[in-house]
């Protein structure tokens, strides 16, 4: 029996050699068969590829499924956008519906077997991936009715270089950066005399982390149950910024360049400096993702006084504290009204340029963040691509994204749409075309950066409240040294293996 | 000598409701922050008063039955009952049959099939699953609630080593006397060892009924729309402020599984080495 | 070997005419002896192998070794080869193959024990009387054709695969539309360049070890004991005392992982409590808590697998010759002799291969740790934080980056070892050897 077995692994073994030796051989004629063809037909239709899908010509009777992601559905925007598009297409039968899938469905894995969505809206750097295996198909954006309103910021997240010709693979519908939250009620009574150096009726707590320190600082001292600014440190999305202020930087030749790490690159140590001070100011809750949890009701309770987090979030942060104002005694329309005049999300305070939150009259650099472009893309698997154009045309309208911004409380990429909203959407979008929002790499590598990271800023976070003679990051050097540490780690992460 | 003997005894039943106590509080514990976190009002973890929340309501669980439009959990529920109900049924059916041809029949290929059985359980499992999912894409399984059904019920022989060694316990004498009265192999695993292996049918029943509960991975895989999820799979796409739905969808899972078990406690022991033709 | 040759020789020199034609056309001899059933089952069985393969079989064995030449491409809508799924109809069909061999080979022997019975003057058995045997001699044959053709298709076809797979350069950017091939042992080779994490491999491998014995004694003990003492005379309410465990039991995994992450959080419950006493929060499981992380991992698999051990052996208990243990308590034995002489040997014979499993399971406990405290690199670890067991390391290595290839070909060697030697303890085991120790 055993002689038996042994006897067929080798006879496996023997075999896979046999297949790789004529996989190689028949390979090579075969390859440089298939190049030549792929060759010839993108000689004859590469060029054309755009206007041979989006023929103009309107499929009928057709129904197309629409990814969309939950806060959309949840608030009732995606019902009526499926509404008023369904209204207008009716004369061609064309028919929109919740595809009622996982907003972050995998359109790689279902898409090529006939799974996905015909349109979905996912965030660039997913969306650039897809595009890079050719599961979504590319735009003819130059002739869409949005292209001349959205800034070319935000269309270069969405191009890509396949073969020597520049596509346009999504339409972006709205900007994602990290936000500031703070309530203007938990702001000290003289404020205005006090914490507004520059008087522009702008607290300094928004505008530079230095004031935020002090008043983090102040708070907790007048009450130990009150804090100041309070965020889960670990979250590479939200912390990597404060290293991107001082020249870090995720890849290098624009995000593209795997090898290149700079998350330590120029002088990414005083972000963590500044990463550490804030810490010293919160609790332990901040090492884990305590507080990325329990922001929502904590700031609704008053024991914090600002966060960061994503725009989305805001119509969350807003319900928290509705609930909580009408349990101190007040009607759900005052309650309402009093939470939206206290509850602010505003673009991110700037940091000093020394790195030294404690330093008087200091000069202040504008804070750089990570963010996203979400957008709208059409499945290369679908059938209806005319339709589905139609639909991402009707959903990007200056109408529609004005509305998503009302309901959803997002940001829109529409100059216009942002023009109308106002307020914090315009800052956004001014902090987009000036380039303090670092996109998300749309490389597959990317993945491999979380949890190098996460290690680091909860390292960072615990030093805090480590006994001095156990703390790990005494002075710039040991942060710098700890910052390459992360590199050499995502590095060996993504080429160990390769 | 007799009063001493009592005092032991007494003592005995003493240590034993203690550490029974202990250990029902340790498995309870857990669970009862669960269901009490589940009918917090204020449907946050954070405004909790040390382990427990501050105010009381049903609210979270009104919600996770009425409010369907985003997260229908009714819906996943009945999906994961017709699941469980059909995997178990059929699983436990070809799990029974196997391990009792195991233990009873002696043909050419038995032990290289417990050898073979016995390794190929041993390779780690995630790595099969894309394996899976490319089957049933061939298959046209997707978004069908029996593609689960077939593989949950396909795996659940797999694990039948477990069962045989029950069966390997049942004392074979029993089966030579009914030979003897000349019942067929049939008729003696219907009308003899079926009725003997009650206790471990609960528990294959059981366990094949609780594995599509809790298990994430495989229909996370294999049904992608919203409609078809199974409650596991739903409710690891609620949103992170859902914290009160999410406890009160979890607990609300245990449900079926302990009333399942109630119904068929009765049969968990029985006393067949004391009876039957032993000796 | 020499002399079965020589018996086959034998064998086809004896054969009549009749038993030839089977080897052309199957079941043709049996048919032409009169057994028109059976033949004519082995002739449509032989027609439908054959439509298969012709129609696809063939194909799907080129594909097999080729694994696509045709790339596809949305954009242009061509339709290319998908090498993946070239790859597992082509183990199909290989599969296929082996079956209808194997059949040919069984209508071979029948047809010339068919020609024996008729030369001896005997009738061969109807067909009738052949599918009534399949419920009572050949039951078996009858039972376990579901069991093992599920068993083919979801477990054995997908390892199979995972193997081959090993062998190809399928994964990283390399996934369909993408064409694979195969590589022949150059994973393994890259897998030698690993060596340099050698350090790292001893130390996972050495926890991982570790963590398996440990909890595969405490779960399997705490279990075994929570029945006995369930099985106790004086404990009144065995169902509802029973109902606990049940009911941790009842809960979901992952959902009792992510509630007992979230209770020894910094904002947990338990820190709550701590921290209102005034002392300083606990890291439970932070990046610190080397030992305490472990430990609690070890306690929380405890909390999710003693109430299925449990269950287990309540039924199994149950089972026990009582009157042994009469006999024994007459002699004089104490609880413990009792124990150790009467209910462990019983239990371990009637578990071993529960016992194995559970080890196994737990060598290979991917979802503990990773939910507990997953996103960490410890210092002095490659990539992998001190409470990952191999199959995290594994994940992180491979899976998480996509390199399947790497992954199936570090699964394989994992594999291999954690195979042997359970086959080696199962083999040696008295409920493998033995097996009507207790009948």
């Amino acid at each position: 029996m055993k002689r038996k077995s042994i006897a067929l692994c080798m006879a496996v073994c023997l075999c896979a050699g046999i297949f790789t030796g004529c996989g190689k051989d028949g390979e090579s004629q075969e390859t440089a068969q298939k190049m030549q063809n792929e060759q010839d037909k993108q000689e004859k239709e590469q060029p054309s590829v755009v206007s041979t899908v989006f023929n103009g010509e309107l499929e009928h009777d057709v129904t197309i499924q629409v990814l969309e992601n939950d806060t959309a559905v949840s608030k009732g925007y995606f019902a009526e956008l499926i509404e008023a598009f369904n209204e207008e297409y009716a004369q061609y039968g064309i028919k929109a519906v919740d595809a009622n899938m996982d907003q972050y469905l995998d359109l790689a894995n279902d898409g090529p077997y006939g799974y996905g969505p015909d349109v979905l809206y996912q965030a660039n750097d997913i969306i650039m991936q897809y595009a890079e295996g050719k599961h979504i198909y590319p735009l003819p954006a130059e002739k869409m009715e949005c292209f001349e309103q959205i800034p070319e910021a935000a269309w270069a997240a969405y191009r890509i270089d396949l073969e020597g010709t520049a596509y346009t693979c999504g339409v972006p519908v709205n900007v994602q950066a990290p936000m500031l939250y703070y309530r203007k009620d938990l702001l000290p009574q003289d404020w205005e005399n006090v914490w507004d150096e520059n008087g522009n009726k702008i607290p300094d707590m928004a505008e530079n982390w230095n004031a935020m320190y002090a008043y983090s600082v102040s708070r907790h001292a007048e009450n130990s149950s009150q804090y100041g600014y309070m965020k889960s440190l670990f979250d590479v999305y939200f912390s990597s910024g404060f290293l991107f202020t001082y020249g870090g930087y995720i890849f290098g030749n624009n995000n593209t360049e795997p090898a290149d790490i700079g998350f330590s690159a120029g002088e990414a140590e005083k972000g963590a400096w500044v990463l550490s001070q804030l810490a010293s100011t919160m609790n332990e809750e901040c090492i884990d993702d305590s507080i990325t949890t329990n922001a929502y009701s904590k700031l609704a309770d008053g024991t914090y006084f600002a966060t960061i987090t994503t725009p989305d979030m805001y119509s969350t942060f807003l319900e928290e504290m509705i609930l909580a104002y009408e349990e101190e005694g007040l009607s759900k329309e005052e309650a309402r009204a009093k939470a939206e005049e206290n509850l602010v999300m505003t673009t991110l305070p700037a940091l000093p340029e020394s790195g030294d939150l404690t330093e008087e009259g200091a000069s202040f650099l504008a804070a750089k963040s990570m963010g996203g472009i979400n957008g709208y893309a059409v499945s290369a698997y679908t059938k209806h691509p005319n339709a589905c154009l139609a639909f991402v045309e009707f959903a990007t309208s200056y109408e529609m994204m004005v509305r998503r911004s009302e309901l959803l409380g997002v940001a829109p990429a529409r100059n216009d749409a942002a023009d109308a909203v106002g307020g914090t959407s315009q800052l956004l979008y001014n902090n987009l075309e000036a380039g303090n929002i670092v996109l998300m790499p749309s490389i597959k590598e990317v993945s491999q950066i979380w949890t190098p990271g996460e290690t680091f800023f909860i390292d960072l976070a615990k030093d805090a409240f480590r006994p001095e003679e156990e703390k790990k990051y005494t002075d710039l050097d040991a942060m710098k040294k700890g910052l390459e540490g992360v590199d050499q780690q995502i590095y060996d992460a993504i080429f160990t293996l390769k | 000598m007799r009063k001493k003997w009592n005092a032991g005894k007494i003592l005995d039943t003493a240590i034993t409701y203690v550490i029974l106590l202990a250990v029902a509080f340790v498995f309870f514990f857990p669970c009862l922050w669960l269901i009490l976190a589940s009918f917090s009002k204020s449907g946050s973890i954070y405004s909790f008063d040390g382990f427990f929340p501050a105010q009381y309501s049903t609210a979270s669980f009104v919600k996770l039955f009425t409010d369907t439009t985003m997260y229908n959990y009714p819906k996943w529920f009945m999906n994961t009952l017709l699941i469980a109900a059909g995997s178990c049924a059929l699983g436990t059916f070809l799990t029974i049959l196997t391990a009792y041809t195991m233990s009873r029949f002696s043909f050419r290929m038995r032990k290289p099939m417990m050898k073979t059985t016995m390794v190929l359980g041993m390779f780690p499992s995630f790595m099969g699953m894309t394996v899976v999912y490319l089957l049933m894409t061939q298959f046209g399984l997707i978004n069908h609630l029996g593609g689960l059904i077939l593989i949950y019920a396909s795996g659940a022989p797999m694990g039948y080593l477990t069962q045989k060694g029950f069966f390997d316990t049942i004392p074979r004498s029993i089966d030579e006397a009914a030979k003897i009265d000349g019942a067929t192999n049939f008729q003696i695993f219907t009308k003899i060892n079926l009725p003997l292996s009650k206790p471990i049918i609960v528990y294959t029943a059981l366990t094949s009924f609780t594995w599509p509960w809790s298990d994430f991975i495989l229909p996370k895989l294999l049904l992608k729309e919203k409609n078809l999820y199974t409650v596991a799979v739903g409710l690891m796409s609620l949103d992170e402020t859902e914290f009160a739905r999410f406890a009160a969808g979890s607990v609300f899972i245990a449900v079926p599984i302990v009333i399942l078990y109630f119904c068929l406690v009765k049969n968990m022991v029985n006393g067949i080495a004391e009876g039957a033709v032993k000796g | 070997m020499k002399e079965k040759w020589s018996r086959f020789i034998l064998a086809v020199r004896d054969s009549s005419w009749k038993v030839k034609l089977s080897a052309a056309v199957m079941g043709g001899g049996q048919f032409l002896y009169g057994s028109y059933g059976k033949g004519i089952s082995y002739f449509l069985l032989e027609i439908v192998i054959i439509a298969y393969m012709a129609l696809r079989g063939v194909k799907d064995i080129q594909g097999f070794f080729t694994l696509g030449t045709q790339k596809g491409d949305a954009w242009l809508g061509t339709v290319g080869d998908n090498s993946v799924i070239m790859l597992l109809m082509g183990i199909f069909a290989w599969i296929v193959l082996a079956a209808f061999l194997y059949l040919y080979q069984l209508n071979l022997k029948d047809a010339y024990h068919t020609q024996k019975i008729i030369e001896n003057g005997k009738r061969p058995l109807s067909f009738r009387e052949e599918l009534a045997q399949l419920l009572d001699k050949k039951f078996y044959i009858t039972v376990l054709i579901l069991p093992v053709l599920g068993v083919c298709v979801f477990n054995v076809l997908p390892i199979v695969f995972m193997i081959l797979i090993a062998f190809t350069n399928y994964g990283g950017d390399i996934v369909p539309p993408e064409l694979v091939d195969w590589v022949g042992v150059a994973n393994f080779e890259k897998l030698i360049a690993l060596s340099q994490f050698a350090p790292t491999f001893f130390k996972i491998l050495g926890w991982n070890l570790l963590w398996a014995v440990v909890s595969t004694v405490l779960n399997y003990f705490l279990g075994l004991g929570l029945a006995l003492l369930l099985d106790k005379e004086c404990v009144k309410g065995k169902a509802f005392w029973r109902a606990f465990p049940v009911l941790a039991y009842a809960i979901p995994g992952f959902i009792t992982l992510l509630a007992f992450k979230f209770m020894f959080s910094y904002g947990g419950p338990i820190n709550q409590i701590i921290t209102a006493g005034g002392n300083t929060a606990i890291g439970f499981l932070d990046l610190d808590a080397k030992w305490m992380a472990r430990g609690i991992g070890v306690l929380v698999n405890c909390w999710i697998s003693v109430p299925s051990i449990m269950l287990l052996a309540t039924g199994h208990l149950s089972n026990r010759d009582m009157s042994l243990y009469e006999a024994a308590r007459i002699d004089g034995a104490g609880r413990w002799k009792q124990f150790q002489k009467l209910t462990m040997p019983f239990m371990l014979f009637a578990t071993t291969p529960v016992l194995l499993s559970q080890f196994i399971g737990n060598f290979n406990n991917f979802g503990i740790f990773y939910f507990l405290r997953g996103g960490l690199y410890v210092d002095g670890y490659f990539l992998a934080s001190d409470t990952d067991l191999l199959i995290n390391w594994l994940y992180n290595l491979s899976i998480d980056n996509n390199y399947y290839c790497i992954g199936a070909a570090i699964s394989l060697v994992i594999f291999m070892i954690t195979s042997l030697i359970s086959l080696i303890i199962y083999v040696k085991s008295p409920s493998y050897r033995e097996e009507d120790t207790f009948q």
